[in-house]
């Protein structure tokens, strides 16, 4: 088959494999879904509070820290794997906890590439604020957790900006979770995953199939994500 | 940011580049640009080492750079039906045939076999040591209404996984996909063992990829080889000579080079001393595939010695 | 005005506030009265925006010492100080809400109960005519309309004292006389102190009744209005009256 006969057979097949709601690759996108959105969920709990602190406290050392943040928004995903996998492995000092090849050991690995990326962009979009902000919500005497309020509310554009780049990375990651989860048929075999061993086995069509299937749902997620960033828009939050 | 700093980063960023465009030139041994042949190959065929200890010896004796692709077996033979390489090296008769069928090559030739064992935890929970592999398989199976042994499978449809599934159905076994101790990976030969050594289960592996992670994890590797030398459990390799009016991209001469090579009384002797951990893991069987049981290939064979003798490679 | 006993309420003395080598403002001595109308004029630099800023304690000055009622800064805590004071800066800074949301804001961490914000909300709708805004957001409003809101989200707490920096600067004529009535209307009938920092002297000669005039950092003359336009004594402050001073 020629490339092009084979990517529009793919369109085919992930026509087919969608309006079937075929057990296994429902199975697949589910374990997507989840490994990720938990890892994006979990690193802005983490990282949005952490990125307000860092943006607004002055402290010694605060350039050091935000520049360790930038850095680590580029972390390799690969590497990140493998040093999960080192950690988790039975002969790893984490290996009791017997996390490694369950989809848990997944999202700690794309929550180590999501968080820095959500905690950057929530520093960078908060020092972007208007600085005489900040000094209006002094003089007001708000208290700290109010001033946050206002001043994450100003910055929400940008957090949103945060999440859907931090949840992209997730979910088209595929080294690092290749090597923590071990592509377990029904455990830890994710779409990029399986778009991987399909390729292997030279089955390109349900690859592209997959890829496609992959594509719809960071569509939709980032839809849903973007719709909110406009809506917020419109309500009123203090 | 004022135009001085402006321009001073531009500069700096365009010398960044260049410098970089100069290393990649540079890249490799000498600036002379070596004649470059790829071969489509498999995951387990590369990760035994044997095409790096043969590479030295042939680029020198053809003046040629050998390269190689780590694919999956089904991908290896994907890649080389588009004739995205220069010739095939894997262990999976039946996709062989399929390509010379279909005119896609136009020679197959069995180059050497390596074999299978069946490794597990030490303790050996489900008992199999020293079984024939399908009792062996079977055994898995069944000693597992208490769920003693996990099995993992390559889960990938390569040759290893082949082989796999021809044991199952020489045991009897059937409904094993899905079954709480069947775990099917979709991964490569090594990345399926660490699965195993993690879980203390069992699987099949190549004798050389295991030997050559035993060799890297040392004590780390808690699994021992429980059943071997089964006739069953033989490996063959086949080489594809791709056809050169349909890929008339491929590099035809170097690949037959190539082929010539595996199969030279010196490839062979070569293949024989290849040794991971001091045991012999390839063994060469050119010529002479009826001696594990496979079809004769007469036909290809004396081809392949009259092109040897015109080379003078042989003194057949 | 008159009858009554003129009772200090801030007081700066030999205040001094460096920013590295410079200094915004150089041994300041000034007093501000309860009920006061001061306006400070000066060119620009001449650190009329500091001295402000140091009464809200946004900075800290480099040596000197302020007065609240009698007692020193240092020893009376920073929100104490700020819960008496309102600020408002020359751009208007407004919230990403409803004009109601922003005017309320101040009340709503303080804890104040809904029918009592939603009267003192009210309130200040009126007074600063923004009733048919109240629900338009904030970032949509003119510049004009925006720095009302800022006043009424100060004046909605009833702070003693409003500092204002150049509050009507940028303003179209109709804003501002908005924003000055309200003042006016602070200063005589809720008895708010007002310190006003301006450009236009024919502002401070409508709305103050003390003037203070600054040149590099220091008061260099204080008075009442009427003297202070009529018969300045010294004669920089002439100078600058006549529009002499490039600024």
């Amino acid at each position: 088959m020629s490339s092009f006969e084979i990517i529009v057979d793919g369109l085919w097949r992930a026509f087919e494999i969608i309006l079937s709601g075929d057990p296994e690759i429902m199975g697949i996108t589910m374990l997507s879904l989840r490994v990720s959105i938990t890892a994006t969920l979990l690193g802005a709990i983490a990282g949005i509070p952490l990125g307000y602190i860092i943006a607004t406290k002055e402290f010694i050392g605060k350039s050091f820290v935000t520049a360790i943040i930038n850095t680590f928004m580029g972390l390799p995903p690969v590497a990140v794997g493998l040093f999960v996998y080192l950690m988790l492995s039975s002969f790893g000092p984490l290996g009791f906890l017997r996390l490694l090849y369950t989809p848990e050991a997944m999202i700690i690995a794309q929550l180590i590439l999501a968080f820095p990326i959500v905690c950057g962009i929530t520093i960078s979009s908060v020092m972007g604020l208007n600085p005489k902000l900040k000094e209006t919500l002094t003089s007001l005497n708000a208290p700290t957790l109010w001033q946050a309020r206002v001043l994450l509310n100003e910055s929400r554009l940008g957090i949103l900006t945060a999440l859907i780049a931090a949840f992209g990375a997730a979910i088209s990651e595929v080294g690092a979770i290749m090597m923590v989860g071990g592509n377990l048929l029904g455990y830890t075999r994710a779409l990029t995953t399986a778009i991987m061993l399909y390729t292997s086995m030279g089955d390109f069509a349900i690859a592209i199939a997959l890829g496609i299937i992959l594509l719809l749902i960071a569509f939709a997620i980032n839809i849903f994500l973007t719709v909110l960033q406009t809506k917020s828009r419109t309500k009123s939050s203090i | 940011m004022n135009r001085r700093a402006k321009s001073a980063l531009l500069l700096t960023i365009i010398l960044v580049m260049a410098s970089g465009l100069l290393v990649n030139s540079h890249f490799g041994d000498s600036s002379i640009a070596k004649n470059r042949l790829v071969v489509a190959t498999t995951t387990s065929t590369v990760d035994s080492g044997l095409l790096s200890y043969l590479k030295p010896y042939f680029d020198s004796k053809y003046n040629l750079d050998l390269t190689w692709l780590r694919l999956g077996s089904g991908q290896a033979v994907e890649v080389a039906s588009r004739g995205d390489a220069d010739i095939l090296l894997v262990h999976d008769r039946s996709r062989e045939d399929s390509l010379v069928d279909a005119g896609k090559g136009t020679l197959r030739i069995t180059v050497m076999y390596n074999d299978f064992v069946l490794i597990g935890p030490a303790s050996d929970p489900a008992g199999v040591i020293g079984q024939n592999a399908s009792v062996a398989m079977a055994t898995i199976a069944t000693s597992n209404s208490s769920y003693k042994a996990v099995f993992i499978s390559r889960g990938d449809g390569s040759g290893t996984h082949s082989l796999e599934k021809r044991l199952w159905s020489e045991a009897g076994i059937e409904n094993y996909v899905g079954a709480p101790w069947y775990l099917s990976a979709g991964s490569g030969m090594a990345d399926v063992i660490r699965i195993a050594n993690e879980m203390g289960g069992y699987t099949i592996a190549d004798r050389a990829t295991y030997l050559a992670l035993k060799s890297t994890m040392k004590e780390n590797l808690g699994l021992v080889v429980l059943c071997e030398k089964d006739p069953a459990l033989l490996n063959p390799y086949g080489i594809v000579l791709l056809n050169s009016t349909r890929y008339p991209n491929i590099h035809y001469d170097w690949a037959l080079d190539f082929l010539l090579f595996l199969v030279s009384d010196e490839g062979q002797s070569l293949i024989s001393n290849y040794t991971i951990a001091g045991e012999q893991v390839f063994f060469p069987i050119f010529g002479c595939p009826e001696a594990i049981g496979l079809p004769s290939e007469e036909v290809a064979v004396s081809y392949i010695y009259s092109l040897l003798s015109v080379k003078g490679m042989s003194d057949r | 005005m008159s009858g009554e006993a003129a009772v200090v309420f801030i007081e700066l003395r030999n205040v001094t506030k460096k920013f590295g080598a410079i200094k915004a403002v150089e041994n300041l001595d000034l007093a501000i009265h309860y009920k006061d109308f001061l306006a400070v004029v000066g060119p620009s630099g001449a650190g009329k925006s500091t001295l402000l800023r140091i009464i809200d304690c946004l900075e800290s000055p480099t040596s000197g010492d302020l007065l609240m009622d009698g007692v020193n800064y240092e020893k009376i805590d920073k929100l104490s100080i700020r819960q008496r004071i309102g600020m408002v800066f020359q751009n208007p800074v407004v919230f990403n809400t409803s004009v109601y949301n922003n005017i309320a804001y101040s009340l709503r961490f303080r804890k104040v109960p809904d029918h009592v914000e939603r009267k003192k909300v009210g309130d200040l709708l009126k007074r600063l005519q923004l009733i048919n805004l109240q629900n338009r957001k904030a970032i949509t409003l003119s510049g004009g309309e925006a720095q009302r809101v800022t006043l009424a989200r100060v004046l909605v707490y009833d702070p003693q004292l409003l500092l204002l920096d150049e509050p009507t600067a940028n303003l179209d004529p109709y804003n501002a006389s908005i924003i000055e009535e309200a003042l006016i209307e602070a200063n005589r009938e809720y008895g708010t102190t007002i310190v006003i920092v301006t450009h236009d002297i024919f502002q401070a000669k409508r709305l103050a009744n003390k003037v203070a005039f600054m040149l590099d950092g220091k008061v260099v003359e204080y008075g009442d209005a009427r003297s202070f336009f009529e018969k300045p004594s010294n004669p920089k402050t002439k100078a600058f009256i006549d529009g002499e001073i490039v600024y």
